[in-house]
């Protein structure tokens, strides 16, 4: 947890002990680097304010190094900061104040994410794009794509019911897991999606906007 | 009573000026008018008439003449009427003799005095000169002339005058309307511009260069515009900051009192019991402070995007752990609304909480449309909203009657408003009405806007 505000850590902490998690706090985006690549954790909690190095860099460099999942704990809710922290690399975005119940529920859905996808286990091809869902591997015109976990699952939720759209409320529930939640993260993360698996991002073929509805991926 | 308006004050006021001015006008040339055709009437009566007697002197010069016949000679024409008074004896040309009693007394005396004289005077067919030229001492020649000519003249110089005096009334009623209009139409600008900033539009301002006389009220009014909106902006901002920095605080608090919640079963009865009031009030603390800053980012614009809002409201129950049964969409609707979608899915949690809270749950939630609006109902079946709390339940912390005693855990009061602020964003607005049947229904009409 990189937390600059010493009684959030201290209680945040605490809390998310008494949940059963082991937890590392820090108090800046420096030492949460270093003790990252010293010793990786399951998951990184992220503030965005923060001294020298802030939130946003942060997210940037650790998602440059891997795909640990990572998610902002922040007390700003602006759509301009939301969205950057989520273009940054970030898997999930909760706004201070936030329950330890709700936090907890968004770490357990991200560490399920990591699993691999039970329901197909074929190998699915969209016009160039391989998807093995077991491997947990996707392949664009025979080279290998690195996504996050939460990219994985919100592409072989979309491959899953390949030419079929979903909507974004349905995507929340299935790859993020939330009940009511920000559509934002949804949007964000379909545009990172294309900017790896699109030819051109500007003009998507494979996964597309449907006006008013949603999204689906082209078959 | 009512005082009439500027309107019909300045049309009254113009009107009854060219009145008296027209009226006056009137009166006055009317005077003069009737006063020199008179004059003129009466000089030519009495030149005619001296021409006459000279004639009548020049027959009577023989001896015993024949009076009768003198006078008949007169080319008199019908409206004049010559009589001769001589030796105390009268003569007329024929029968209308009468004429002699028509010549005032005073004017015999003055003529039979030699001195040559005119009156005027009323005779059976109106009005009249009469004419008395002494011929000698004891012979005095007379002239009724008749002036019903002229008398007809002047009453219909009368009615001219009275029509040209009603019209030019009419005339300044009809350049006082419009004065009065022209004069009130930048209040149009004044009023519209005030409509705009009660419908929240505060960027509503008047031209003070448009109308230079009213400069001086555009440059209040837009004063006062941005001294309000200044006012309001600060009072959001410090709502918005005050909230912000709430977070922090509560964070520590939320996750604390958790860490609290979880050890109560080794606490004392009165600890854990303070245990759970914390964690409980750090809860709401936190739902407070999401609705303040939510309500003090209204003045943000919406961000519409087309979006399928039977889907968008059957995902809402889904959330609030309502069925998705309730949500109807009436025939012919076009679904395919331009919303923001966060905000709505907000008003539409927040009605249902509503309902849930004070009337036993929504029971449903109809999507149509008529004419240029899109509707969207929620009904339940509680006991309604009073008309008397109509008028208050948008506004912030009010609370249903039934949650004032406050036992339960069910908001500050903030959600109807956040609902009022974002469809208020939406252009459209929400009110709330009986059900047919019982209940309350909430209803939200938006203007349809093209994709």
């Amino acid at each position: 947890m990189i937390e600059d505000d010493d009684r959030i850590r201290m209680s945040l902490g605490l809390a998310l002990e008494d949940e059963g998690y082991t937890v590392r706090a820090v108090a800046t985006a420096e030492e949460g680097m270093a003790s990252q690549r010293q010793e990786p954790a399951d998951t990184v909690l992220v503030d965005l304010m923060l001294p020298g190095i802030d939130g946003f860099e942060c997210i940037r460099q650790l998602r440059r190094d891997g795909d640990v999942p990572i998610i902002v704990v922040s007390a700003r809710d602006d759509t301009h900061d939301v969205v950057a922290a989520l273009e940054a690399g970030a898997d999930d975005y909760v706004i201070k104040p936030v329950a330890v119940k709700e936090l907890s529920a968004r770490l357990r859905a991200l560490r399920r994410r990591a699993r691999p996808v039970a329901v197909a286990p074929q190998i699915m091809v969209f016009n160039g794009l391989e998807i093995r869902p077991q491997a947990g591997e996707v392949l664009l015109h025979g080279n290998q794509l690195s996504l996050t976990r939460t990219e994985f699952r919100l592409l072989c939720e979309l491959a899953e019911h390949a030419g079929l759209v979903l909507s974004r409320q349905q995507l929340l529930e299935r790859v993020w897991e939330y009940d009511y939640g920000d559509e934002r993260l949804v949007d964000v993360h379909i545009g990172r999606l294309r900017q790896k698996i699109e030819d051109n991002s500007a003009t998507p073929q494979r996964l597309l906007t449907v006006r008013g509805l949603g999204y689906k991926l082209q078959r | 009573m009512k005082r009439p308006g500027l309107r019909a004050r300045v049309t009254a006021g113009f009107a009854i000026g060219a009145l008296v001015v027209s009226a006056a006008v009137a009166l006055l040339s009317y005077q003069l008018t009737e006063r020199f055709l008179l004059q003129e009437r009466e000089r030519s009566a009495v030149r005619a008439t001296y021409l006459e007697a000279g004639i009548v002197r020049a027959g009577l010069s023989t001896d015993h003449p024949d009076i009768a016949a003198v006078l008949r000679a007169l080319d008199t024409g019908g409206k004049r009427r010559a009589v001769l008074f001589r030796d105390g004896r009268w003569y007329g040309r024929n029968a209308d003799f009468g004429t002699k009693s028509t010549i005032p007394l005073d004017l015999q005396d003055m003529v039979n005095g030699g001195q040559p004289g005119a009156q005027r005077i009323r005779i059976d067919t109106g009005p009249a000169i009469v004419v008395g030229v002494p011929l000698d001492a004891s012979t005095v020649f007379y002239v009724v002339d008749s002036m019903q000519e002229l008398n007809r003249s002047l009453q219909v110089l009368a009615i001219i005058i009275t029509l040209v005096a009603a019209a030019t009334t009419a005339g300044g009623a009809a350049l006082g309307w419009y004065a009065a209009r022209y004069v009130v139409r930048p209040m149009s600008y004044v009023v519209s511009a005030a409509d705009n900033i009660s419908a929240g539009d505060f960027t509503a301002r008047l031209d003070p260069g448009t109308e230079p006389d009213l400069a001086r009220l555009a440059t209040s009014f837009n004063k006062m515009v941005d001294q309000l909106s200044a006012r309001m902006q600060r009072d959001r901002r410090f709502a918005a900051d005050v909230s912000h920095e709430l977070r922090s605080p509560l964070q520590t608090l939320s996750a604390a009192a958790s860490v609290l919640l979880r050890q109560k079963d080794h606490m004392s009865g009165r600890a854990a019991a303070a245990a759970v009031l914390v964690s409980e009030e750090a809860e709401r603390f936190q739902d407070l402070v999401t609705d303040l800053l939510e309500l003090s980012r209204s003045d943000q614009p919406a961000e519409p995007e087309p979006t399928d809002i039977a889907e968008l409201a059957r995902g809402v129950c889904r959330t609030q752990k309502i069925s998705e049964g309730i949500v109807t969409v009436r025939p012919g609707t076009d679904v395919i609304w331009m919303i923001d979608r966060r905000r709505f899915q907000q008003i539409l949690a927040n009605l249902i909480e509503n309902a849930r809270h004070h009337g036993g749950g929504a029971t449903a939630i109809d999507i149509g449309q008529r004419d240029e609006s899109w509707l969207l109902d929620v009904d339940d079946e509680g006991p309604g909203v009073s008309p008397l709390d109509r008028a208050i339940i948008f506004d912030r912390f009010v609370r249903g009657r039934t949650a004032s005693a406050r036992g339960d855990n069910d908001g500050a009061g903030l959600g109807l408003a956040i609902v009022h602020q974002h469809v208020t964003a939406h252009a459209g607005t929400v009110t709330v009405t009986d059900r047919p049947g019982g209940g309350a229904r909430f209803r939200i009409a938006l203007p349809r806007t093209s994709q």
